[in-house]
């Protein structure tokens, strides 16, 4: 039992896994060998905009599968931990099964080490499992695309990143979004800061209220993205206080005051 | 050399004697279900001692620290690969304790060639409700038992059955709240290090603990010990259910 438990005490999680076969290496195969694509579960569009007290996460419920819309119960908008949420767009199972790394991974190093993970371990860990991702994607199943919003108690603020597929890891100054229908808003986002003011000054009720009008115009051009009409969105904030979950009342009484 | 049966029942026997003589001095551990969730204390010098395993689940113990830190790690390795391969309502006290970690600790002690596990720990996971909280005791032979609302280790099991009169009295009616828990518990705490530490006690029964003696023992221990408590909090919303008691949360309980 001894022998077994000293080889990793740095908490790491990864290791853990792989030391006991759990961790699902994505390997090359020889490209003679690969099927037609498999058509996999995609989620579509999510955003994040940072408002007054923090991130808010809003994301449309649809999984499709090329043209087939597969779910209208998706949940895309994730914990992490009680600083940190994942939105994910893209192949939803891989999607679901590194989310559900994270969330170990960041909870069996704070249990460990008796510590929190830093955010930028965080952030790293979040790297490393995209990294790990990468052979699927090359192939074209497997690739997804995460926007990781984390309150960060040392500035005292909520922070946006984006990632590309290999894992590279960019800071976002006001939003972030991913997802098919979130190239077609961009210049939305920009506009409404131009606009409106800069998304962080906003109060909970703006932030919802923009959001919310962002996915109603993406459904509008998109043909994967749900929306806010027949389904409401999910929508979470990370806060100094932790995660926010907020009401679907809250988010239909916003809903009838839009102008559509 | 001829290894015989009567060698195995003799070293046996010493090495019981040699465990039971270093967990005689150790620092008990109390664990009580209140209203809102579990709560495990106990008193120390400086290094923690309550430890969060998994979402549920906690630990805490007495006896060699490199022991239960090995009881540790490993019971939060098997937790979380579990949690993760499976999912983590199949991370449950009784797959943690008994097939986790019981089955090494039994393997150490016949093993008259290793040293064995000099300790005995308190496992505690919340349920839904305080009557499905559940504890588990778990001594260096790994034999376990499992137990509702209260459970404590100490120095010795007579201790343990006295801590437990404390936390569960007589006249106890559902699950306490936070402060009366915490009130029962340090309580506890004192009557079981009382028993292994005052000669006379045991003669003189568990009628002798009186309120008065009970607090100045406390007192006297609080001059180079703090109290530590943790809890499973059963209502909370945020992912991290484990909570270790901020001091202002224990002082209302501490003797004047």
């Amino acid at each position: 039992m001894g022998e077994r438990l000293s080889a990793n005490h740095s908490g790491d999680f990864m290791a853990l896994l792989r030391a006991h076969g759990l961790w699902r290496e994505t390997e090359l195969i020889p490209s003679e060998r690969v099927a037609p694509a498999v058509q996999e579960v995609h989620g579509t569009t999510v955003i994040a905009l940072k408002y007054r007290d923090g991130v808010l996460n809003v994301g449309d419920r649809r999984a499709t599968a090329a043209n087939a819309i597969m779910y209208d119960r998706a949940e895309k908008i994730l914990p992490l931990d009680d600083y940190t949420l994942i939105a994910i767009a893209g192949s939803y199972a891989r999607a679901m099964e590194i989310v559900r790394y994270l969330q170990h991974s960041f909870k069996y190093y704070a249990r460990t080490q008796l510590q929190e993970m830093s955010l930028e371990g965080k952030l790293a860990e979040v790297s490393r499992a995209l990294a790990g991702n990468l052979g699927m994607a090359l192939q074209g199943i497997g690739l997804f695309i995460p926007v990781v919003s984390a309150y960060d108690q040392n500035r005292g603020e909520g922070r946006i990143f984006f990632y590309d597929a290999m894992g590279a890891r960019f800071e976002s100054v006001e939003f972030g979004a991913a997802g098919s229908g979130s190239e077609r808003i961009r210049g939305v986002f920009d506009y409404i800061l131009k606009t409106k003011g800069p998304f962080h000054e906003m109060t909970l009720e703006d932030a919802l209220r923009e959001s919310l009008l962002l996915l109603d115009i993406a459904a509008d051009l998109d043909s994967a993205t749900a929306g806010i009409e027949k389904v409401l969105p999910v929508a979470r904030a990370v806060t100094g206080e932790g995660i926010l979950d907020i009401p679907e009342e809250q988010l239909s009484d916003i809903r009838s005051t839009l102008r559509r | 050399m001829v290894y015989t049966p009567y060698d195995f029942n003799e070293s046996v026997r010493h090495r019981t004697e040699y465990i039971e003589e270093r967990l005689r001095d150790g620092s008990p551990v109390a664990g009580i279900s209140y209203d809102g969730g579990v709560l495990l204390l106990t008193l120390r010098r400086t290094q923690r001692k309550i430890f969060e395993v998994y979402d549920r689940l906690m630990f805490a113990g007495l006896g060699n620290q490199s022991d239960l830190e090995i009881i540790r790690v490993g019971a939060i390795d098997f937790a979380h690969q579990e949690g993760y391969a499976r999912s983590p309502d199949d991370v449950t006290i009784q797959r943690v304790v008994g097939f986790a970690i019981s089955p090494g600790i039994k393997r150490a002690f016949g093993d008259v060639l290793n040293a064995p596990f000099v300790v005995r720990a308190l496992f505690a996971e919340m349920g839904r409700k305080p009557e499905e909280d559940l504890f588990y005791t778990l001594n260096y032979d790994g034999e376990f038992v499992s137990l509702n609302w209260a459970a404590a280790v100490a120095g010795t099991p007579e201790a343990e059955e006295q801590m437990i009169r404390q936390l569960v009295p007589k006249d106890a009616e559902g699950a306490p709240d936070l402060h009366t828990a915490l009130r029962r518990a340090l309580r506890a705490w004192a009557v079981g290090r009382l028993w292994v530490t005052d000669m006379h006690l045991q003669e003189e029964g568990a009628e002798s603990l009186t309120e008065e003696r009970i607090e100045t023992f406390l007192r006297e221990q609080l001059q180079d010990l703090q109290v530590e408590a943790a809890i499973l909090d059963r209502f909370t919303k945020r992912e991290r259910k484990f909570r270790l008691l901020k001091e202002d949360e224990i002082r209302p309980v501490l003797p004047p």
